[in-house]
Protein backbone atom coordinates (compact mmCIF):
# COMPACT_ATOMS: atom_id res chain seq x y z
CA UNK A 1 0.00 0.00 0.00
CA UNK A 2 2.78 2.40 0.89
CA UNK A 3 4.59 1.98 -2.43
CA UNK A 4 1.38 2.60 -4.39
CA UNK A 5 0.65 5.71 -2.29
CA UNK A 6 4.16 7.01 -2.90
CA UNK A 7 3.83 6.47 -6.64
CA UNK A 8 0.53 8.36 -6.71
CA UNK A 9 1.89 11.27 -4.69
CA UNK A 10 5.04 11.52 -6.78
CA UNK A 11 2.93 11.50 -9.96
CA UNK A 12 0.82 14.31 -8.52
CA UNK A 13 3.94 16.31 -7.75
CA UNK A 14 5.27 15.83 -11.27
CA UNK A 15 1.96 16.97 -12.76
CA UNK A 16 2.10 20.04 -10.49
CA UNK A 17 5.61 20.75 -11.83
CA UNK A 18 4.19 20.56 -15.36
CA UNK A 19 1.54 23.12 -14.39
CA UNK A 20 4.16 25.36 -12.82
CA UNK A 21 6.47 25.21 -15.83
CA UNK A 22 3.51 25.95 -18.10
CA UNK A 23 2.51 28.98 -16.05
CA UNK A 24 6.09 30.15 -15.98
CA UNK A 25 7.11 29.61 -19.59
CA UNK A 26 4.06 30.02 -21.84
CA UNK A 27 3.85 33.28 -23.72
CA UNK A 28 0.18 34.31 -23.73
CA UNK A 29 -2.34 34.60 -20.92
CA UNK A 30 -4.65 32.03 -22.50
CA UNK A 31 -1.90 29.41 -22.68
CA UNK A 32 -0.92 30.07 -19.06
CA UNK A 33 -4.52 29.70 -17.88
CA UNK A 34 -4.80 26.50 -19.87
CA UNK A 35 -1.72 25.01 -18.21
CA UNK A 36 -2.81 26.00 -14.71
CA UNK A 37 -6.48 25.19 -15.11
CA UNK A 38 -6.14 21.72 -16.63
CA UNK A 39 -3.16 20.29 -14.77
CA UNK A 40 -3.82 21.56 -11.24
CA UNK A 41 -7.05 19.65 -10.49
CA UNK A 42 -5.45 16.46 -11.82
CA UNK A 43 -2.43 17.01 -9.57
CA UNK A 44 -4.62 17.52 -6.50
CA UNK A 45 -6.78 14.52 -7.43
CA UNK A 46 -3.82 12.14 -7.91
CA UNK A 47 -2.09 13.39 -4.76
CA UNK A 48 -5.34 13.01 -2.84
CA UNK A 49 -5.69 9.41 -3.97
CA UNK A 50 -2.14 8.65 -2.87
CA UNK A 51 -2.46 10.41 0.48
CA UNK A 52 -5.82 8.84 1.27
CA UNK A 53 -4.27 5.40 0.78
CA UNK A 54 -1.86 6.35 3.56
CA UNK A 55 -3.83 8.31 6.18
CA UNK A 56 -6.91 6.13 6.59
CA UNK A 57 -10.64 6.84 6.43
CA UNK A 58 -10.73 10.02 8.52
CA UNK A 59 -8.20 11.83 6.39
CA UNK A 60 -9.57 10.29 3.20
CA UNK A 61 -12.91 12.01 3.83
CA UNK A 62 -11.25 15.41 4.02
CA UNK A 63 -9.14 14.66 0.96
CA UNK A 64 -12.27 13.58 -0.94
CA UNK A 65 -14.09 16.80 -0.07
CA UNK A 66 -11.08 18.95 -0.99
CA UNK A 67 -10.45 17.12 -4.28
CA UNK A 68 -14.12 17.28 -5.27
CA UNK A 69 -14.28 20.99 -4.45
CA UNK A 70 -11.11 21.57 -6.50
CA UNK A 71 -12.27 19.59 -9.53
CA UNK A 72 -15.69 21.26 -9.50
CA UNK A 73 -14.68 24.86 -8.82
CA UNK A 74 -11.33 25.44 -10.49
CA UNK A 75 -12.63 25.15 -14.11
CA UNK A 76 -15.36 27.65 -13.22
CA UNK A 77 -12.86 30.14 -11.84
CA UNK A 78 -10.48 29.73 -14.76
CA UNK A 79 -13.39 30.16 -17.19
CA UNK A 80 -14.33 33.46 -15.52
CA UNK A 81 -10.71 34.59 -15.74
CA UNK A 82 -10.62 33.66 -19.43
CA UNK A 83 -13.66 35.84 -19.99
CA UNK A 84 -12.18 38.70 -18.00
CA UNK A 85 -8.98 38.58 -20.08
CA UNK A 86 -11.01 38.37 -23.30
CA UNK A 87 -12.93 41.50 -22.33
CA UNK A 88 -10.00 43.52 -21.05
CA UNK A 89 -7.14 42.82 -23.47
CA UNK A 90 -6.58 42.85 -27.19
CA UNK A 91 -7.25 39.60 -29.02
CA UNK A 92 -5.38 40.27 -32.23
CA UNK A 93 -3.06 37.29 -31.82
CA UNK A 94 -5.92 34.76 -31.87
CA UNK A 95 -6.47 32.85 -35.12
CA UNK A 96 -10.16 32.22 -34.42
CA UNK A 97 -12.31 33.89 -31.79
CA UNK A 98 -15.69 32.32 -31.14
CA UNK A 99 -16.43 34.36 -28.04
CA UNK A 100 -16.38 37.77 -29.72
CA UNK A 101 -19.54 37.31 -31.87
CA UNK A 102 -21.36 35.77 -28.89
CA UNK A 103 -20.40 38.72 -26.72
CA UNK A 104 -21.43 41.17 -29.44
CA UNK A 105 -24.85 39.52 -29.80
CA UNK A 106 -25.67 39.55 -26.10
CA UNK A 107 -25.64 42.42 -23.60
CA UNK A 108 -23.01 42.04 -20.92
CA UNK A 109 -24.08 40.69 -17.57
CA UNK B 1 9.61 9.30 -1.55
CA UNK B 2 6.92 11.53 -0.08
CA UNK B 3 9.66 14.07 0.53
CA UNK B 4 10.30 14.05 -3.23
CA UNK B 5 6.60 14.77 -3.79
CA UNK B 6 6.77 17.69 -1.34
CA UNK B 7 9.82 19.04 -3.19
CA UNK B 8 7.93 18.73 -6.50
CA UNK B 9 5.07 20.82 -5.07
CA UNK B 10 7.61 23.28 -3.71
CA UNK B 11 9.09 23.72 -7.20
CA UNK B 12 5.61 24.27 -8.65
CA UNK B 13 4.91 26.83 -5.93
CA UNK B 14 8.15 28.66 -6.71
CA UNK B 15 7.18 28.77 -10.41
CA UNK B 16 3.78 30.18 -9.44
CA UNK B 17 5.31 32.73 -7.08
CA UNK B 18 7.71 33.94 -9.77
CA UNK B 19 4.85 34.40 -12.23
CA UNK B 20 2.94 36.16 -9.43
CA UNK B 21 5.78 38.66 -9.16
CA UNK B 22 6.48 39.25 -12.86
CA UNK B 23 3.00 38.63 -14.35
CA UNK B 24 2.20 41.23 -17.00
CA UNK B 25 -1.51 41.45 -16.22
CA UNK B 26 -3.73 41.26 -13.19
CA UNK B 27 -5.35 38.00 -14.35
CA UNK B 28 -1.92 36.35 -14.72
CA UNK B 29 -1.20 37.18 -11.12
CA UNK B 30 -4.55 35.76 -10.03
CA UNK B 31 -3.97 32.41 -11.74
CA UNK B 32 -0.39 32.32 -10.43
CA UNK B 33 -1.70 32.81 -6.89
CA UNK B 34 -4.18 30.02 -7.54
CA UNK B 35 -1.39 27.69 -8.66
CA UNK B 36 0.65 28.58 -5.58
CA UNK B 37 -2.30 27.76 -3.32
CA UNK B 38 -2.80 24.45 -5.12
CA UNK B 39 0.86 23.60 -4.63
CA UNK B 40 0.43 24.36 -0.94
CA UNK B 41 -2.58 22.03 -0.86
CA UNK B 42 -0.64 19.21 -2.46
CA UNK B 43 2.30 19.73 -0.12
CA UNK B 44 -0.02 19.59 2.90
CA UNK B 45 -1.58 16.36 1.61
CA UNK B 46 1.83 14.75 0.99
CA UNK B 47 3.07 15.90 4.39
CA UNK B 48 0.00 14.37 6.07
CA UNK B 49 0.74 11.07 4.33
CA UNK B 50 4.40 11.30 5.30
CA UNK B 51 3.67 11.75 9.01
CA UNK B 52 0.50 9.59 8.92
CA UNK B 53 -1.34 12.41 10.67
CA UNK B 54 -4.70 13.81 9.54
CA UNK B 55 -4.61 16.89 11.79
CA UNK B 56 -4.00 19.48 9.06
CA UNK B 57 -6.22 17.96 6.37
CA UNK B 58 -9.24 20.27 7.06
CA UNK B 59 -6.95 23.08 5.85
CA UNK B 60 -7.26 21.61 2.34
CA UNK B 61 -11.03 22.19 2.26
CA UNK B 62 -10.62 25.75 3.53
CA UNK B 63 -7.87 26.58 1.01
CA UNK B 64 -9.92 25.13 -1.88
CA UNK B 65 -12.99 27.21 -1.03
CA UNK B 66 -11.02 30.40 -0.32
CA UNK B 67 -9.06 30.02 -3.56
CA UNK B 68 -12.22 29.63 -5.64
CA UNK B 69 -13.87 32.62 -3.97
CA UNK B 70 -10.77 34.74 -4.53
CA UNK B 71 -10.59 33.78 -8.21
CA UNK B 72 -14.24 34.60 -8.88
CA UNK B 73 -14.08 37.88 -6.96
CA UNK B 74 -10.89 38.95 -8.74
CA UNK B 75 -12.29 38.15 -12.20
CA UNK B 76 -15.46 40.14 -11.52
CA UNK B 77 -13.29 42.97 -10.17
CA UNK B 78 -11.19 42.99 -13.35
CA UNK B 79 -14.25 43.12 -15.61
CA UNK B 80 -16.09 45.82 -13.68
CA UNK B 81 -13.07 48.04 -13.06
CA UNK B 82 -12.05 47.72 -16.70
CA UNK B 83 -15.50 48.92 -17.75
CA UNK B 84 -14.98 51.96 -15.52
CA UNK B 85 -11.28 52.59 -16.18
CA UNK B 86 -9.70 50.96 -19.28
CA UNK B 87 -6.25 50.96 -17.69
CA UNK B 88 -7.24 48.36 -15.07
CA UNK B 89 -6.44 44.75 -15.93
CA UNK B 90 -3.68 45.40 -18.42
Amino acid sequence: MSTLANIFMLAGGLIAILAGVGVLRFSTSYARFHAAGKASPVAILVTGIGASLEVGWDGAAYLLIASAAMVLTLPVGVHLLFRAVHRTSSNDHLLTDDLAPAEAAQPRS
Amino acid sequence: MTLAAIVCFLIAGICGTYRLLIGPGLADRVIALDLTLISLMGAIAADAARRDDATYLPLLVVIAIVGFTATVAASKFIEQEHARDPEVGR
